[in-house]
């Protein structure tokens, strides 16, 4: 009886079967669904084969799992350093990061007052103590080798007004007080901004994105187990625009390598203390005030220190939410936080970032209005022949440590 | 295809299949040989009539055994060639004075040379007898265990942190774990960073203590040192380790009755070993005192020494025991400069002893000291000696599971650290506090 079971069939397939109850679940399909192929050299073949890169990476079990799979290829990607010479590379590291430079430091929360509230001047007399020992007290060699002069003041300086700072400033913030200081830690992370068509070799004409890595080594790093609070809302508009280049990185100059894409804030996953509070940098010497006023480049002095303060804090907080599972595919639900002090041992500049979106690449990009904050200070004289010695900058130093 | 047209193996006692012809012919690395049988004649020597075998036999060169024969070499002819031996030439010299490559002065013509030699003790010095004879060079009673004031710190539970098992704990991990994308960091790297993480836990107790936060770390700073011991001019020089300096000096640990006690003590000596075996014989020296730091500086008494023994590879490493002995001698050398500025350069015995205490660390194995010194007259071995108490190889932690072990499928062993040891922390801790810490047991000791 070919014919009523025909339409018996037609009739469960198309019309609407009313004052029926759906008692049953719908009997399972007969036949797989149709999908584009995978293995095929068309664009749904590589629609679906990202596709279940994301479902897999979505689905990892482990974080540990989640990094490693999604940097698993190896690609030929740009290798961006903080502390470059290139010049106006600020601007080019805020498109490649998203992010919207804004001067000045973000508006600040209520300052603790009362018993807690740390003395200025002790910290003051301690901050002298460290510049004196390195500088006059403690006796060195009396000409460092060449290209080594930072290493041979500033950095023991730093590292020992970080530490005694810390530890000063534990009592009156609990958080310092089970935060974890890391000397010359590895900071790692590896990104994709943007698409390029390839141009040579045997992926000739194909659509690529542009993958970038950044490998930093700040001088110290204070890393807490609980994260900073957020400086504005997630969502906050912000009074500025991403710089947009429309030139290839190469021209920055930046230059392309092949090999693992690490992402890492300074200690693995099990660390507990997995989010940041305050990265310290030291400008090398090739990178020095002296160097670029010889080279008449002195409008790039600020320069230099933006381009650091951006690319460290960018790749600190964006390793850290990884760190917390959040990718480009699964965006940030809260803003991450850090603060990094950059100096040449004298000239002190102060950033703050905020991390507002990991969704990066050109598909997750397409109707995302956030953007990354970076709110940064010019850098000033720390010390001098000022009589206001150390004080007020004292202050703006003693506020991230806060 | 028959067979390899170059031999399959290198010819006996060859130590590589491939050897340098020519001008370096002969200048690889030579097989070392193997020790003689032993035969009658190798271990009660040749009966007294016999010849020598050929090896034993005295070879004099050529030129020695017939007088007049000369070699014959490519000199004359301007360019080398295989079969004539290679000439040696005269020194090529310059004509002027180029600062640039001249070799210096002799030791001879410099103007620090003396003629008695004078015996360095620097940073990479690994004495053979070890604690023994840093005991006898510094003049020092060693006596087992930390001091009961120190202990007595430890016993105290107001000082200790708050959950001090787990963040000592979690430093360990870090070092030793967490701070590389790789699995298994090496020495270099994480015995510092276990160094500095434990510091920066004892600088956390800065809250409750606040004479702790009047302390400085001082790194990369040179040590001088120079006294005499029975007709041997010795020194200490050099960087040694991280130095935590104090406004406030630690007060003498041992009471005047153990320090005139030690009068009767005799030095450990080790004939026929010299006591000055390993340190290093210069002819041009200066004998000064130098703390490192200049006058006026505000944070003048050593409190502490850390070193930190990181070399990954293990015959570089400092063993245990001459790790001991750097420290002995180090502590020893900064508390003998601290004494000299502040009394004098008199040898005399001291009415207020310089104490200095050091920890010295390979990652997993501590190694705690408190030097006391007592007197600076040190060229007799007699009279009053100086004190020191040693805490050898704490165990931090047994080992450390990088991956986990894993039995028919079940993990048996998870990752992590095993066999942690809490009092190896209590009495780093202990020894950080000691001076900022008014303990119960504090009597007058003067």
């Amino acid at each position: 009886m070919a014919a009523p079971r025909g339409w018996r069939l037609a009739g469960q397939g198309c019309c609407r079967l009313l004052h029926t109850e759906r008692s049953a679940a719908p009997p399972p399909p007969l036949y797989p669904p149709v999908v584009a192929s995978h293995t095929a050299k068309s664009k749904s073949a590589k629609r679906r084969r990202l596709e279940y890169f994301y479902q897999q990476v979505h689905e990892a079990p482990s974080i540990a799992e989640k990094l490693r799979l999604y940097g698993r290829l190896q690609r030929l990607k740009y290798v961006v350093y903080p502390q470059t010479f290139s010049l106006n590379a600020d601007r080019w590291y805020q498109s490649f990061t998203k992010t919207v430079f804004v001067p000045g430091l973000p508006p600040a929360g209520a300052q603790p007052a009362g018993p807690g509230a740390p003395d200025l001047s002790e910290l003051r007399s301690l901050a002298c103590d460290a510049l004196l020992q390195e500088h006059f007290y403690q006796r060195k060699r009396e000409r460092p080798f060449l290209y080594r002069e930072q290493q041979h003041v500033p950095g023991p300086f730093l590292t020992q007004l970080v530490s005694s700072l810390s530890a000063a400033l534990g009592s009156s913030n609990p958080l310092l007080a089970t935060s974890c200081l890391d000397l010359k830690p590895q900071v790692n992370f590896y990104w994709e901004r943007g698409e390029t068509v390839v141009c040579r070799g045997y992926r000739t004409g194909r659509i690529d994105p542009v993958r970038f890595q950044i490998d930093d080594e700040p001088l110290i790093q204070i890393r807490v187990p609980k994260q900073l609070p957020e400086f504005v809302p997630l969502d906050y508009s912000v009074p500025g625009e991403v710089p947009v280049i429309n030139h290839k990185p190469d021209k920055l100059p930046l230059f392309k390598r092949q090999y693992d894409n690490k992402i890492f804030i300074g200690s693995k996953v099990a660390d507990p203390c997995s989010y940041g509070h305050t990265q310290f940098h030291l400008i090398p010497d090739k990178l020095k005030r002296e160097r670029l006023l010889k080279a008449n480049l002195a409008d790039q002095i600020e320069v230099t220190y933006r381009a650091n303060g951006i690319a460290s804090l960018f790749a600190w907080t964006a390793a850290q939410a990884m760190y917390q599972g959040f990718w480009c595919e699964a965006d940030v639900t809260r803003p991450f936080v850090s603060q990094a002090v950059i100096s040449d041992g004298k000239y002190f500049a102060f950033f703050c970032y905020q991390l507002n979106t990991l969704a990066l690449t050109v598909k997750a990009d397409q109707n995302n209005p956030r953007k990354n904050i970076c709110w940064g200070t010019e850098n000033f004289e720390e010390y001098g022949t000022r009589n206001h010695f150390f004080l007020p900058s004292l202050r703006i130093l003693c506020a991230p440590l806060l | 295809m028959a067979g390899l047209w170059w031999p399959a193996r290198p010819a006996a006692g060859a130590l590589r299949a491939w050897a340098p012809r020519g001008p370096h012919r002969g200048k690889t690395a030579k097989v070392p040989r193997r020790p003689l049988p032993r035969t009658p004649w190798t271990t009660r020597g040749p009966p007294p009539g016999a010849p020598l075998p050929r090896s034993w036999q005295d070879k004099r060169p050529v030129q020695e055994q017939i007088p007049g024969l000369e070699q014959v070499t490519y000199a004359g002819k301007q360019y080398f060639v295989p079969w004539l031996a290679r000439p040696r030439l005269p020194r090529w010299e310059r004509g002027w004075h180029d600062p640039r490559h001249s070799p210096g002065p002799r030791y001879e013509a410099m103007p620090l040379y003396k003629e008695r030699v004078c015996y360095v003790c620097h940073q990479r010095t690994k004495m053979l007898e070890g604690v023994r004879q840093a005991l006898w060079l510094t003049k020092t009673k060693l006596m087992e265990g930390l001091p009961p004031k120190v202990l007595s710190i430890i016993d105290e539970p107001a000082n200790q942190l708050e959950n001090e098992d787990e963040r000592v704990q979690n430093a360990i991990s870090h070092a030793r774990v967490w701070i590389t994308t790789e699995l298994i960091p090496k020495r270099e790297s994480y015995c510092p960073v276990l160094l500095e993480d434990l510091l920066h836990l004892c600088r956390t107790m800065a809250s409750k203590y606040p004479s702790l936060s009047k302390r400085m770390l001082a790194r990369d700073y040179k040590v001088a040192a120079a006294w005499e011991r029975e007709s041997s001019i010795l020194q200490v020089r050099g960087m040694n380790g991280i130095l935590l300096n104090a406004i406030n000096p630690l007060l003498p640990v041992a009471s005047k009755d153990e320090i005139l006690a030690t009068e009767n003590h005799i030095l450990e000596t080790f004939h026929p070993i010299s006591p000055t075996i390993d340190l290093q014989e210069v002819n041009v020296y200066e004998e000064r005192h130098d703390t490192g730091f200049r006058e006026g500086y505000p944070y003048p008494h050593p409190h502490t020494l850390y070193f930190v023994e990181s070399a990954n590879v293990r015959p570089v490493r400092f063993r245990p025991e001459q790790l001991r002995a750097k420290m002995l001698m180090f502590a020893f050398g900064n508390a003998l400069a601290k004494a000299k500025v502040l009394y004098g350069d008199d040898p005399k015995v001291l009415e207020h002893p310089v104490v200095v205490q050091s920890i010295g660390t390979e990652g997993r194995i501590f190694q705690f000291m408190v030097f006391q010194l007592n007197t600076t007259d040190l060229a007799s071995s007699d009279g009053v000696k100086n004190l020191v108490w040693i805490d050898s190889d704490q165990y931090m932690y047994d080992y450390i599971r990088y991956l986990p072990g894993i039995r028919k499928k079940v993990v048996k062993f998870p990752p992590g650290i095993y066999g942690y040891r809490p009092d190896t922390f209590k009495k780093f801790l202990a020894l950080y506090l000691h001076g900022a810490v008014q303990d119960s047991t504090q009597t007058q000791i003067l």
